[in-house]
Formats: C-alpha cells, sequence, structure tokens
C-alpha cells in the first residue's frame, strides 16, 4: 500500500507534474464532453483536420514573429476559420464532412510547411517536433492557465446549449421545428472544438490532440445507453487516462501524451468487448 | 375562425423545378384531410413548406391563422424518414420529453416520465417508455412518433404517409390510432397517403394534388373522379384490395 502512495506521491510532489496534470485534466474535461457531441454527429475526423490546421495557423504566428507561446493569438483565428469554412463547404455543396476536411486539412498542413520555410534565417529555431507531439511536461504557468479557462468556459457552454445541441444532434429538422437555431449551433461547436483543438495543440500536439476528443466520447457511446451516462462515461475514460497516463509515462520516462492516448486506446477496446447490441 | 390550414397560390420552386404552383385548399378545424396524388406531385413537399421547411416562391400558408413555420407549438407533426441520426442514445421517454421541452433531456424525472407515459397511454404504447429506439420495429417506432407529434396536445397535426415501411399488420393498427384522431372535434389532420384505405376510412376531405390541385372534395367525389382517369394513387395504393383499381392507367 505505501508503494503505490509513494508511485503517486512522488511525481505528484514535483511542480511540472503537477502543472502536466492540471493541463491533462482541463484538456481531459473539455476534450470528453466536447468529444460526446463531435462524436454523435460524425464529425470525428474534423477534430483532427482542426488540429493539422492549427500547425497552419501556429506556423503563421511565427513566421509573423511571435513566440510558440503567443502564436495561439493567430492559431486561434485561424483554426476558427478553417472550422467554419469546413461547415460551409458541407452546408452549401454535396462534398460530405470527410472531403470538406480532407481539403483543409492539407491546404492548412502545407501552408504551415511553406511558412515554416519563409521565416527568416536569423529567426529563432523552432522546434518541429514539439509542435507536432507536443510537450505536456513542460506546460508553463500561463499555458495551464489558458487550458483551465478554456475548459471552464467549454463547460459553462455545454451547460447551456448541451440540451439544444443534442436535440440538433438527434434530428435537426424536429429540432428546427421546435425552435432550436440548428445551423447557429453546429458553428458553435465547429468553433469551439477548434479552440479546445489549439490550446490542445501547445500541450499534447498536433498529431495527438484529436483523440482528446475522440476516443473517450467513442468508448463512452459503446458502452452508454444514455446522452447523460455517455457524457458521465467520456469524462470519467477521459480522466483516467490522464491521470494513469502521466503516472506510468513519469515512471517509464515515455513521453506522457502518447502515453494517456494509449491508456485511452486501452479502454477503449475494454469497452468495444462491452459494448451494448 | 381561423382555417387549420390555409393555402393560397402557392407555388414552391426545388433545385429549378417548379414543384407546387398555385396551389389553393383549405382545411376547416377540426377537419381530417387527405392529400393524395402521384409520387413527385408535391404532397411532401406541401408539407414542408407548411412548416417552413421549404422557401415558397409565391403564394402563402397559414396555420392557424400564422404564417407557414410560426405555430410550432400548436402543430404536431409525423415526418417520414425518421429518425434522422440512427445512432443516436435516444430511448422513447427521451423522444417524447424532447417534444415536450423543445431540448434533448439528460435526465428525466418522475413526474416528467409520468407525463410521457400518459401521452404514450394515448397510442398504446407504455410498454415503450424505456426502450432504445433503434430496436423498435417499424409499427412500433410509427406509434412512438405519432405520441411525439401529440405531445404538445397540438390543434393541428400534419402526417406525412405514416405507414409506408410498415407491415400490414402495423398498418391496421395504425390506422385504428387515426381513427381516434380523426374522431376528435378539437384537433384538424392533414395526412399524406397512398393508400385508398385510410383515405376512405379517415378523411372528410381529399385534395388531390398533382403539381397543382387537380381535385378537392368530399372522399367519395375526388375517388370517384380519379379513379375515373385511372390515376387516384399514382399506382401505388398497395395497400388495400382496390389496389388493382387505383393503378395508373
Amino acid at each position: 500500500m505505501q508503494g503505490l502512495v509513494e508511485l503517486v506521491a512522488a511525481p505528484l510532489g514535483q511542480a511540472f507534474v503537477q502543472r502536466a496534470l492540471g493541463a491533462g485534466l482541463a484538456l481531459g474535461t473539455a476534450g470528453a464532453l466536447l468529444g460526446v457531441f463531435v462524436v454523435q454527429r460524425g464529425l470525428g475526423l474534423v477534430a483532427d483536420g482542426l488540429a493539422h490546421a492549427t500547425f497552419g495557423g501556429l506556423a503563421l504566428g511565427l513566421l509573423l514573429g511571435a513566440t510558440p507561446d503567443r502564436a495561439i493569438a493567430i492559431a486561434l483565428p485561424f483554426t476558427v476559420a478553417v472550422a467554419l469554412g469546413i461547415q460551409q463547404l458541407r452546408r452549401r455543396t454535396t462534398l460530405g464532412g470527410d472531403v470538406a476536411t480532407g481539403v483543409f486539412f492539407a491546404v492548412s498542413f502545407a501552408a504551415g510547411v511553406l511558412f515554416l520555410g519563409l521565416r527568416a534565417a536569423s529567426a529563432p529555431p523552432v522546434n518541429v517536433e514539439a509542435l507536432l507531439f507536443g510537450s505536456l511536461l513542460a506546460v508553463s504557468p500561463e499555458s495551464l492557465l489558458v487550458t483551465g479557462v478554456v475548459s471552464a468556459l467549454v463547460v459553462a457552454l455545454l451547460l447551456a446549449i448541451g440540451p439544444q445541441l443534442a436535440y440538433a444532434t438527434f434530428d435537426p429538422e424536429l429540432a428546427r421545428l421546435s425552435g432550436v437555431r440548428v445551423a447557429a449551433l453546429e458553428s458553435l461547436l465547429l468553433a469551439v472544438t477548434a479552440l479546445v483543438v489549439v490550446v490542445g495543440v501547445r500541450t499534447v500536439g498536433v498529431v495527438l490532440v484529436s483523440a482528446f476528443v475522440v476516443i473517450p466520447a467513442a468508448a463512452a457511446q459503446l458502452v452508454g445507453r444514455t446522452l447523460g451516462a455517455i457524457l458521465a462515461l467520456s469524462l470519467a475514460t477521459s480522466l483516467f487516462a490522464t491521470v494513469s497516463g502521466l503516472l506510468a509515462s513519469y515512471h517509464l520516462n515515455v513521453a506522457p501524451g502518447a502515453t494517456i492516448i494509449l491508456v485511452l486506446g486501452a479502454i477503449f477496446l475494454v469497452a468495444l468487448t462491452l459494448r451494448r447490441r | 375562425m381561423s382555417a387549420a390550414l390555409l393555402a393560397r397560390d402557392v407555388t414552391v420552386e426545388l433545385g429549378g423545378r417548379l414543384v407546387l404552383e398555385g396551389v389553393s385548399f383549405e382545411v376547416k378545424q377540426g377537419e381530417f384531410a387527405a392529400l393524395c396524388g402521384p409520387n413527385g406531385g408535391g404532397k411532401t413537399t406541401l408539407l414542408r413548406a407548411a412548416l417552413g421547411l421549404v422557401p415558397l416562391a409565391g403564394g402563402a400558408i397559414e396555420l392557424l391563422g400564422a404564417p407557414a413555420g410560426s405555430a410550432s407549438a400548436a402543430v404536431g407533426y409525423l415526418p417520414q424518414a425518421k429518425p434522422a441520426n440512427a445512432s443516436f442514445p435516444a430511448r422513447v421517454v427521451d423522444v417524447i420529453a424532447a417534444a415536450r421541452r423543445s431540448s434533448w433531456p439528460l435526465f428525466v424525472g418522475d413526474e416528467e416520465r409520468e407525463r410521457v407515459r400518459s401521452v404514450l397511454a394515448r397510442v398504446g404504447g407504455e410498454r415503450l417508455l424505456d426502450a432504445a429506439l433503434r430496436g423498435l420495429s417499424g409499427g412500433e417506432l410509427q406509434r412512438v412518433f405519432l405520441a411525439r407529434a401529440l405531445a404538445s396536445d397540438p390543434k393541428l397535426l400534419l402526417l406525412d404517409e405514416p405507414t409506408a415501411g410498415v407491415d400490414e399488420k402495423g398498418r391496421g393498427e395504425f390506422l385504428e390510432l387515426l381513427d381516434g384522431i380523426a374522431a376528435r372535434t378539437d384537433l384538424a389532420a392533414v395526412l399524406v397517403t397512398h393508400s385508398a384505405e385510410a383515405v376512405r376510412r379517415l378523411a372528410e376531405r381529399v385534395v388531390y394534388l398533382d403539381g397543382s390541385v387537380r381535385a378537392w372534395g368530399p372522399p367519395g367525389e375526388v375517388l370517384e373522379r380519379e379513379f375515373a382517369r385511372g390515376s387516384a394513387f399514382g399506382g401505388h395504393d398497395h395497400e388495400t384490395a382496390a389496389g388493382a383499381r387505383c393503378e395508373s392507367a
């Protein structure tokens, strides 16, 4: 028993692990709750596309002279614009969401590569690996604050609009007839997803951030029978994976973001075996 | 007293094609009307236009004295295709509570469950209260969606081919339910149907629509006229023994 306490207490006694845990729990909370609506609407791939668009936005910020932390101010409007662009392409053309996402995903990522290449030779070097794979253990107090505020905003927003968003997800036409502003809610969902993804990219990287949105919700959907149960299961999955994955990565001396996502993947496999028929 | 549904010179264009042109008719309050005609005749489009889901290119539609699309609480709607998102974790109790709240319930309390149960009782569906929507048969699904349409105690019910895709037994049971609705004097209904049996059994008035109103009047009169032309149900009356007589010429 004492050994177990030490396994937990030793890493948590260190400030950088505390910050990583705080950022991971905040991101995990926002991603897990938002993810339920994203997955139910079949927009899982959009979260991944927005993460790659964020790379383009961050690279544009760096090209304009911002530091990696401050480049988020450019990445956020850039990614929200991409999210709304994907929505317009889905609504106004016969192209499906996967095609619209695929187009924006590739173009934004290519633009990011171009922007990084256009930076002056005298500009400070950029750690592209950190952009792609994140650095949860290197979360600054400022990043932790931003992640916490964004998470609180997402929770508050979902408490306010969640029931209407859910109705629009179940049947957009019936919801519209009941006075729900379906198109505006979808735009808001995509914009908030972009916000969570941008903040998440700074901590877990472009490649892994969408897992925080998609996997907990997908695992919960396999097991939960009602929307309330799915939201609770998604949140519990995300928080458990964050804590256990971070502690495991500390003791194994491996990347924390990847470890958390592998724990999420393991939970998904368990959910698959327990799924409701 | 204003009409339950009043269409005045309605024109609708979809994808560059004129679907409805100069459609005018009236359904009185408490009246049960059937909307018949061939596929592509504009029946569903007319219902959707009345609900504000399809824009009008000309004319006007009023529901209970209010412009199209603005009388939502007093109008119950049973759509043809349901539900839109089959993977959504919906139970019957959630679907009906959502119709009453105009938002999805994350939790349904005891009091609300009882209200939903009483709505389901009107269509003989109490036993379905906690059932998952995805596990229901076509007939059960129609029953639940009829309960959903009745949940807000509407004054006008719009039913879009409610027995399409339902087996013969389910169709018979559903027509029994509609019989009860047709008997009510406080509820008007417009039923889109290809079924001669449903028209004869339920409708006080029939509108025969084929892009424009070709006939409008009591069922016997309209059916006789359209049968004489050999086109009463556009060859789609597969639900009755009289079907053979309804085949297109």
